[in-house]
């Protein structure tokens, strides 16, 4: 792994870091009829909440097991559980309940496995460790997959040469999944995401707000993902998970992904499906979305080239955002990110720091655009300087669950709209 | 000092809190699997970070303040960075879980104090801190008498409760460190505190010109638009007025025995409510000028807002409304959409407190238990046309093709006093007038009509 620069100071001032628990929480939330269950105090399970209804605009679901100052300090974790599921169950019957941890029951050391082995004939579960003292909001979701594909994926050696599974990173849009998935069915296949919030948190109208994930990959589904064909990962956070999935069936093809944004990066992602399906041209939209993409280039390098970007958001996204910009001439000035990974390996960048907003700040007078979640503006506005608003959380803009940067298409309305913000900021009229 | 027992015990058990007289025990503790609320943290948090002028250090790992950060629209008049919308955590790491965080949150102390020049610094215990065992009030102490600024501390982790115990806590530790501190060169004859008003939306803004142009002085708030020079001087006020919260009632207990300061709890929601919260704050003075001043303002504020409301009127005349929301706004709204001559039909008292719920009755013939239940019969029964709720009725609203205003969203304005009946008046309005919610309720070509 390459070394990025360290926090320099005590503290973080203006975090751009989100925590594992949340992470896990959006992983649950791609699963149907599922509630996730947060052991922790009644905080993070509420904050969490209030933090992704606002981001995608829509109902989340999501329990807490309460913990409070006298279970805080005589329970393993089994009562407040099993209180937890108890009233639950009450109320909603859950397909599973994705049961995961957070830093104050960590600091107890609590047994979520033991307490889901307890309750195994009144409640079906999946648990993960996800303490926020560690790790951050890709660890947290890449960290569940692995969970649930260990815990509940059965071992197989059959193939069904049809079926295929996605794993992406957590930084993926709803809209980007369905896409992604669209395009690996073109080559033949039937594509389930692990997880799925395409099909939850993609914004669509129900007929009434549930208790539970509106939508997701079924239990049933995941049990049986073994005998996939292919499984794609798409993002250094996740490409253990796609590991773990070939482990249950050796005869899977585990192909990865760092990212599938940008030109060059999407080709390689076609290029090994057909290798795969052993074709020699692909499906004509994929043709045809290409050369728009050569064009989208083309005609986004002028107000590209030479600018001066910032990039501050989770590590796989920065290297799916800088990869595409980069193409079409853009200068990453400097990326500020929320933990190492070997994600940033290979971002084009010297300049590349695990920090806060406060290190951006430091970046910005001698940059043009900033590229960051909403709490960028306040620094954009400050010093007059473009903003595109990328990442976790992002209140300002309702859509974000059909914002796509992925693909050929994708890439194209990121450039499209990178480009025109530039030229707004630079030549319109303020 | 780690959380302390016996503080928490006595702010659950509030004698001057109605449910705590016919009742054994306290407020109740969270039931896991079926809690929906914040946690003390965040009750502290909404009770403190106003302080624009201090810097709010959360002693925590990620999730606290991560997914909290610059979240209020909460407004302020500090010309210096506003820190209400500022995050500062430790980011405790497992290193600090495992060796203990006290030389960490040290160290931000002091580059807090080196780098920001804040007014204070609040410093908040979580979950996590409070059961690694830091001695936090031991690091503020030094770090207080190195900077000479107050550095506080908050003990509210999560876990002792709910939000509304947290900014009891966040209370306790202004009342201990913060006021009295400091003695104002003059005292004004009528000075009052406001308790419990955050100013979100700038709700504040609506009504405190209208008090000083009658001659009232805010000399603190806890913690709207709030100093921290201004708060150390509370002690001086002649009067605490607590605006809609209940969470704070022991504070203004407790200097009412400490600094003999009276108090009166009102609303500025609504025309009404808002005239009959000035008089209230006005009579407690017993000054004939300053009563006399009072009902002259009030006259031409009132006759400034209905000239405004006209329009509104217009539209809104015969309309009917359910309200289905919580706490304080079960009846606070509904008396601010009874002054823009609007017939609510029924009101939620789900969450609502026993004052709130008496409150209510004057205010509302039906009071919904299960509004869930009961407010798509209700639209039916009382051909109601508008339904402000929750966004989990936004269902019912569009099934019944009505007209929603989701009242519990983040609002970006302010409903508060006469300005901010205006802006309801053209919120509601707007939505009464919006297509949408009789457009996506169609059925699509592919479906059976219902």
């Amino acid at each position: 792994m390459k070394e990025s620069i360290k926090p320099n100071k005590p503290l973080q001032i203006n975090p751009i870091k989100l925590s594992q628990p949340m992470g896990a929480l959006l992983c649950f939330l791609g699963i149907k009829n599922c509630m996730p269950l947060m052991h922790g105090a009644q905080g993070c399970a509420s904050f969490s909440k209030v933090f992704f209804t606002r981001h995608f605009s829509d109902p989340i679901a999501v329990q807490t097991t309460a913990v409070n100052d006298i279970t805080a300090v005589i329970d393993g974790g089994d009562y407040s559980i099993s209180e937890a599921i108890k009233n639950i169950t009450k109320k909603v019957k859950p397909d599973i309940v994705g049961l995961f941890t957070t830093g104050m029951t960590e600091t107890k050391g609590d047994d979520i496995k033991g307490a889901t082995f307890l309750l195994k004939d009144v409640q079906k579960m999946a648990y993960v460790h996800t303490p926020d003292f560690e790790g951050g909001l890709e660890s947290g979701y890449a960290k569940s997959i692995e969970a649930i594909v260990e815990q509940l994926v059965l071992e197989t050696t059959n193939i069904d040469t049809q079926k295929a599974t996605l794993i992406p990173n957590v930084n993926l849009t709803p809209i980007e999944v369905e896409k992604i998935k669209e395009q690996i069915n073109l080559f033949g296949y039937e594509t389930l995401a692990l997880p799925d919030i395409s099909q939850s948190l993609d914004g669509h109208l129900g007929l009434k707000q549930g208790a539970l994930s509106s939508g997701g990959i079924s239990v049933d589904e995941i049990e049986s993902l073994g005998d996939s064909e292919v499984v794609i990962t798409i993002g250094n956070s996740v490409e253990k998970a796609g590991k773990k999935l070939k482990e249950k069936n050796t005869n899977m093809i585990h192909l990865h992904f760092d990212t599938v944004s940008g030109l060059l990066k999407a080709d390689k992602f076609y290029k090994e499906l057909m290798q795969v399906k052993k074709l020699k041209t692909p499906h004509k939209t994929i043709v045809r979305w290409r050369k728009r993409l050569q064009d989208a280039l083309l005609d986004t390098h002028f107000a590209m080239g030479g600018t001066d970007v910032i990039v501050a958001v989770e590590p796989d996204q920065v290297l799916s955002i800088t990869t595409t910009i980069k193409e079409a001439g853009a200068n990453i000035k400097a990326v500020v990110t929320t933990n190492n990974s070997v994600s940033l390996d290979s971002v084009p960048c010297d300049n590349v720091l695990v920090g806060d907003f406060e290190d951006v700040e430091n970046e910005l007078p001698d940059a043009d655009v900033l590229i960051s979640s909403f709490h960028g503006e306040r620094l954009t506005t400050k010093y007059k300087k473009a903003l595109q608003v990328r990442g976790f959380p992002n209140y300002e803009i309702v859509g974000n669950n059909l914002i796509n940067d992925t693909l050929y298409e994708g890439s194209c309305y990121m450039l499209f709209e990178l480009a025109n913000i530039i030229n707004h900021h630079k030549y319109g009229q303020h | 000092m780690m959380v302390n027992k016996k503080q928490i015990k006595e702010l659950l058990n509030e004698s001057a809190c109605s449910h705590n007289k016919d009742k054994k025990s306290g407020c109740d503790k969270p039931k896991p699997g079926a809690t929906s609320g914040g946690c003390a943290f965040e009750g502290a948090q909404i009770a403190l970070f106003p302080y624009a002028d201090a810097v709010h250090l959360v002693h925590s790992p990620a999730t606290c303040q991560g997914a909290s950060w610059e979240t209020r629209a909460t407004g302020t008049t500090w010309d210096g960075d506003d820190n209400t919308q500022l995050g500062y955590c430790t980011d405790v790491s497992t290193n600090d879980v495992i060796f203990g965080g006290d030389k960490k949150l040290e160290e931000s102390i002091s580059y807090i104090c080196e780098h920001k020049n804040p007014k204070a610094v609040f410093v908040y215990e979580t979950c996590v801190t409070a059961m690694i065992g830091d001695d936090m009030d031991n690091v503020a102490n030094r770090m207080q008498e190195k900077y000479n600024i107050p550095i506080v501390v908050v003990h509210s982790p999560g876990f002792v409760g709910s939000k509304n115990l947290g900014s009891r806590l966040g209370g306790e530790a202004v009342l201990h460190q913060l006021i009295g501190t400091r003695e104002p060169k003059t005292v004004h004859p009528f000075g009052i505190n406001l308790i419990g008003e955050y100013n979100v939306t700038g709700d504040m803004w609506q009504y405190t010109p209208i008090l000083e142009k009658i001659g009232i002085k805010v000399i603190s708030t806890l913690a709207g638009d709030g100093r921290i020079e201004d708060i150390q001087t509370a002690h001086t006020a002649k009067l605490n007025v607590i605006v809609c919260a209940k969470s704070l009632i022991t504070l203004v207990r407790k200097m009412e025995e400490q600094f003999s300061i009276p108090h009166i709890s009102v609303s500025f929601y609504g025309k009404r409510d808002t005239t009959n919260a000035i008089r209230s704050i006005v009579n407690a003075f017993g000054d004939e000028e300053l009563s006399k001043k009072a009902e002259e303002v009030i006259k031409a504020e009132e006759d400034a807002l209905e000239e405004r409301l006209i329009p509104y009127r217009k539209v809104l005349a015969g309309k009917k409304a359910i309200l289905n929301t919580g706490g304080n706004k079960s009846w606070s709204i509904a008396s601010a959409l009874q002054d823009i001559g609007i017939e609510v039909v029924a009101t939620s008292i789900r969450k609502s407190t026993l004052e709130d719920i008496e409150i209510a009755k004057k205010y509302v013939p039906i009071l919904m238990k299960v509004p869930a239940n009961e407010q798509a019969k209700l639209i039916d029964d009382h051909g109601v046309d508008i339904l402000l709720a929750g966004g989990r009725s936004l269902y019912t609203a569009i099934k019944k093709k009505v007209a929603f205003v989701d009242v519990n969203q983040e609002k970006k304005i302010s409903y508060g006093a006469y300005g901010g009946l205006e802006n309801l008046a053209i919120d509601v309005c707007a939505a009464v007038n919006n297509d949408v919610f009789k457009v996506v309720g169609e059925a699509a070509p592919w479906e059976e009509e219902a």
